[in-house]
């Protein structure tokens, strides 16, 4: 056996075949880009443009989100839009009471409410008279949610293809319970004409640069929560998990909980970036929690880079900023979307490990040569 | 006296039909270092599937440190203190040597307290000693897919030095190996032997000789021979196993 050689022992190891985890320069390169951010509202002042961006941050959280479950821990979530529904709708609860009885009247319940003859305020609506418990929710729904998903997913030892297809399967589902609960939910047109979040006094006006601030600083946030995590040894054994998950076992680790912290804090992010986003956009809607946000998710997060937390939120950036640019004028949407298609089936062929990657391994080039 | 760290005691092990153990009584000493050998197709890796809880016995018992681990799950064998090595070297490819060796010193295996650990915390203290000691302290930045499959037979042997278990289960660790790199992984087992129990599982009857006390031979699923070296080579049941398959020094 000894005298086998094997194909590999003639591979040449240099710089190519390393990576270094420079984390500071790293942290110096995440901060660049946040700085860039928050600069942005000084230099536009048009406030339909600084809306449309601070939507284009959340996508980038969402992005992040999923490269941190995906990209990490090898768990491909096609439901991440679940969490960011479910976000999504407990801001708007609260921020629909808070219009109650002003705007609407009737006997302090909300509009759609009326119109579905419901004559009290469900008890499910009741916490939502509390902003507080409201944003505590926002992150909390989502994060059980996923908690108890990924118990049964995980305890049950469900890997790849059966993972995406059973979190699809409950996106499709919950999606269904919410057009279908009508009365509690609004049904197909979702929780609209939203009060402007208030706190302390201060108004985050959904067209100026307050909202946008917002944004910016959870963002920032919830991106150095990521990076501190890839970088911690939990993040590591994430690592190993993905690349071989039952090899972890034999070091002692329960690789189930392991699944299930990455996929309940990915879920949390989500939650968080679904109540900003009501906030921006002023309603709730079943198409938050679409199969086709969902989707795009998996698409921006492969062609930014799943491994890398900024390559994913960069790359959700830029796509959904190209489409927002281009969807003045619906042919050019068209077209974009075959564009877009070609990008993804072009970029999981020749660059898998997407945009981000291919400027690692530039890097890498450029030290060998010199 | 009963020093047994290890027992299995008439385990049977059935792939649809097929017995991959047909009664195995198996038993090693603490501290020892235990060769198992055996034609292909005997039962060697199966029988250390059993062990760490990689394949649920049909019927029989496994015991560690008098304790049964039968139906215990890998992740719980593996914190008693029983780590593997696998016949494929299995290590992370993504990750870089450094980060593999990090994963293996697995003292603590809670969500929450790794992570809170960055950088190389005071359990990993060993790591550039160890990864010396296995010729790869050159490489600590190198990502494991990228190495020859010697060093990634050492690696995995390193990871195993890392977890730091009361029994290493060894499943070919020179496959693939040159003369020179088995004959200082032999020189490492028989350092590891002092503060570990080994079974190793080998096809390289010189390696065998140069580590091992006592020899175990498997043959269709039950242990044929137990012995010497020297014993083992005169046995007829032995000759006789590995007829066909070129005699037991080539096996
Ligand atoms: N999962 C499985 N399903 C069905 N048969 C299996 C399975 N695993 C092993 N076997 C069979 O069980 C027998 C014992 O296999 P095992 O891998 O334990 O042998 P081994 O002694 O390690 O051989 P080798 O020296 O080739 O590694 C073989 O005949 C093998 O084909
Ligand atoms: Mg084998």
């Amino acid at each position: 056996m000894s005298a086998v050689i094997d194909e590999k022992s003639k591979l040449v190891i240099n710089e190519t075949s390393k990576r270094y985890s420079n984390t500071k320069s790293q942290i110096i390169i995440y901060g660049i880009v946040c700085a860039l951010i928050f600069i942005v509202p000084s230099f536009m002042d048009n406030a339909y443009l600084l809306n449309k961006f601070s939507t284009y941050l959340i996508m980038g959280m969402l992005a992040m989100a999923l490269s941190l479950s995906w990209g990490y821990g090898g768990i491909l979530n096609l439901g991440q839009a679940v969490s960011f529904g479910l976000g999504s709708y407990c801001m708007a609860m609260a921020l629909k009471l808070r219009t109650v009885p002003i705007h609407t009247g009737a006997e302090g319940l909300p509009d759609f409410m009326v119109w579905n003859n419901v004559e009290t305020l469900p008890l499910i609506w009741q916490p939502f008279h509390s902003l507080t418990l409201a944003v505590f929710l926002g992150i909390a729904v989502p994060v059980v949610f996923a908690m108890l998903v990924g118990w049964f997913m995980f305890k049950g030892r469900i890997t790849g293809v059966y993972v995406a297809i059973i979190t699809l399967a409950i996106l499709v589902v919950v999606n269904l319970l919410i057009i279908d609960q009508q009365r509690i939910t609004g049904g197909f047109n979702g929780i609209t004409d939203l009060a402007q979040l208030e706190v302390f006094g201060f108004e985050f006006d959904a067209y100026s640069s307050s909202a946008y601030y917002l944004i910016a600083i959870f963002l920032t946030l919830s991106l150095f929560l990521a990076l501190a995590i890839t970088k911690s040894k939990t993040g590591k054994i994430l690592q190993a998990v993905r690349d071989h998950e039952d090899r972890v076992r034999y070091f002692g680790y329960d690789v189930s909980h392991f699944q299930i912290f990455v996929f309940a804090v990915s879920a949390g992010i989500s939650g968080l970036a679904g109540m900003l986003y009501t906030i921006v956009m002023e309603f709730a809607s079943p198409t938050f929690l679409g199969v086709h946000l969902s989707l795009s998710i998996v698409i921006w997060c492969a062609v930014g880079g799943r491994q890398s937390l900024i390559g994913a939120m960069l790359g959700a950036i830029f796509v959904v900023g190209i489409q927002g640019s281009l969807s003045e004028s619906e042919t050019f949407l068209e077209t974009w979307t075959l564009v877009m298609g070609f990008i993804f089936v072009m970029v999981v062929l020749f660059l898998p490990k997407g945009i981000a990657g291919a400027f690692e391994s530039l890097a890498a080039r450029i030290r060998q040569k010199n | 006296m009963n020093t047994e760290q290890l027992v299995l005691k008439n385990v049977t092990v059935n792939f649809n039909g097929f017995h991959a153990l047909d009664g195995l009584d198996f038993s090693v000493d603490k501290g020892e270092l235990r060769c198992l050998i055996g034609p292909n197709g005997a039962g060697k890796t199966t029988a250390l599937d059993i062990i760490c809880g990689k394949t649920k016995v049909t019927s029989g018992e496994v015991d560690f440190e008098s304790k049964s681990i039968t139906s215990l799950q890998e992740h719980q064998i593996a914190r008693i203190g029983i780590g593997r090595k696998f016949q494929i070297p299995s290590v992370f490819q993504d990750l870089t040597v450094r980060e593999n060796l990090q994963v293996a010193y697995s003292e603590n295996t809670s969500v929450l307290s790794n992570l809170f650990k960055f950088g190389l915390s005071k359990d990993e203290e060993g790591l550039n000693e160890l990864a010396e000691m296995v010729n790869l302290q050159e490489h600590l930045d190198v990502l494991a897919g990228h190495l020859s499959h010697g060093q990634t037979q050492w690696l995995e042997i390193a990871l195993l030095v890392a977890q730091n278990p009361k029994l290493i289960l060894m499943d070919e660790p020179t496959a693939g190996m040159t003369r020179q790199e088995t004959h200082k992984t032999a020189e490492l087992f028989l350092q590891l032997k002092s503060k570990h129990t080994l079974v190793v599982v080998e096809h390289d009857m010189g390696f065998v000789k140069e580590i091992g006390d006592v020899i175990s031979v498997m043959h269709q699923g039950k242990i044929l021979a137990e012995g010497t070296a020297q014993e083992i080579e005169q046995n007829a049941a032995v000759r006789d196993a590995y007829l066909g398959s070129g005699g037991i020094t080539n096996a």
